[in-house]
């Protein structure tokens, strides 16, 4: 019983990390990609929509991150 | 290594500075403009970039004092927005480079007073690009040059400054550059920003001292002269070196050029020095774009902007002037920088 309830924690604690790290680090990749487009977007409002393309890129991170937290979740 | 320091303040700048640097003429433009005359050039020019500037001033200055006006009024709008759009080490950098105007905007000023020229001619002619901005220059035309020389106390430019009068102007002029180069070299390259900074600095020396070097070479100068005309602190050309180049003929000094990093295979024999001068520009403006690409979230891609804007300005003047006293195109050709 106590076995069982350590693992759901730490599994949670896993799932947690997964979607955590990934959130960190996307967003280290994101602050540069993010102020370059801003930078284009200043000067010519022509990058908009390609500045928040790759903007977000880095986000696809995230989501390996997510599913790696759902198997965690709920395969286990 | 491409990075190190504050990335996002680098990505922002260099990403505006890109774009801002694809607006620039390239070389067919410069090509088509050749085959215009004098009335066309300005109205292509008028409809570019400069649109601001030749309607600014179309109603004051005709022919290619428009053109002059407008093209020096644009470079310092251009370069003020550097400063303005920039900031942390950035900002200070560019500020620091942009310094060289204010040189450029005090011998102007000096200049026009000693030859009683009107304060609006003057007016005309200054680039407020550094940190002092067109109020302060227009405070100095309407004083004269004691009290000039006096708003510098407590600058690194008053002590050749104080010279005026008792020396040549052009000799201050060297005297005043050497002092802008001296501080910046000053700075310590504390990080990474700062060694590509003092680096690029330093091979813009060589690149002024070796054009000086060919300069007084072709006009049989002394050692001595060609020494006092260099600027200290150079990239590979040493005062060492400069005095060593500067004491052989002029054919072997050449053939000693080679194995420095500015020669890059320039043609230079047989060419007027304004040539050989142009092939050397030619070459610093290629090794500024390979570092500027080598290291692309750093103040280099900045001031390859703030050159290649330079370049496009003088190519621009030489163009107009050229074309209004009907020079041969190729002959223009020959005095633009265009890669």
């Amino acid at each position: 019983m106590v076995e069982d309830a350590l693992a759901k924690g730490l599994i949670a604690v896993g799932a947690g990390l997964a979607v955590g790290l990934a959130g960190i680090g996307a967003g280290l990749g994101e602050s540069g990609i993010g102020a370059a487009a801003v930078g284009a977007t200043a000067e010519d409002r022509g990058f908009f929509g390609l500045g928040i393309l790759f903007t977000v890129i880095p986000e696809t991170i995230v989501i390996f991150g997510l599913v790696i937290a759902f198997i965690l979740m709920f395969a286990f | 290594m491409i990075y190190r320091g504050n990335r996002a303040a680098w990505a922002y700048i260099v990403a505006r500075t890109k774009v801002m640097k694809s607006r620039l003429m390239k070389a067919e433009d410069f090509r088509k403009l050749l085959n215009m005359e004098f009335d066309e050039i300005v109205r292509y020019i008028g409809e570019t970039e400069y649109k601001k500037e030749i309607d600014e001033l179309g109603y004051k200055f005709t022919g290619p004092r428009l053109l002059d006006h407008a093209l020096y009024a644009n470079l310092a709008r251009t370069y003020r927005k550097l400063i303005e759009v920039s900031f942390g080490a950035s900002k200070f950098l560019i500020t620091r480079y942009l310094e060289k105007w204010d040189v450029w905007n005090i011998i102007n000023i000096i200049r026009g007073k000693m030859a009683n020229v009107q304060p609006e001619v003057i007016e005309d002619v200054l680039v407020p690009a550094g940190e002092r901005d067109l109020e302060f220059w227009k405070s100095l035309i309407v004083r004269d040059i004691e009290e000039i020389v006096k708003s510098f106390e407590g600058t690194p430019y008053y002590e050749p400054l104080s010279k005026v009068g008792s020396e040549d102007i052009s000799k201050i002029e060297d005297e005043l550059y050497k002092v802008y180069y001296r501080e910046l070299l000053k700075l310590n390259p504390t990080d990474f920003a700062m060694k590509l900074f003092l680096d690029f600095i330093k091979m813009e020396i060589d690149i002024r001292n070796v054009k000086t070097l060919l300069r007084l070479k072709a006009e049989d100068a002394t050692v001595e002269e060609i020494i006092s005309c260099t600027i200290p602190g150079g990239y590979e050309l040493t005062e060492e070196e400069i005095r060593k180049l500067a004491a052989m003929p002029i054919d072997e000094m050449i053939k000693s050029l080679e194995g420095y990093w500015f020669w890059d295979d320039v043609q230079i024999k047989g060419k007027s020095v304004a040539t050989a001068e142009i092939e050397f520009d030619k070459v610093w403006i290629n090794t500024i774009s390979k570092r500027a690409s080598n290291y692309p979230l750093s103040i280099l891609p900045v001031l390859q902007y703030a050159v290649l804007k330079k370049v496009e300005v003088d190519n621009l003047r030489v163009l107009g002037w050229g074309k209004y006293y009907g020079l041969p195109n190729e002959e223009i050709e020959r005095q633009m920088v265009i890669l």
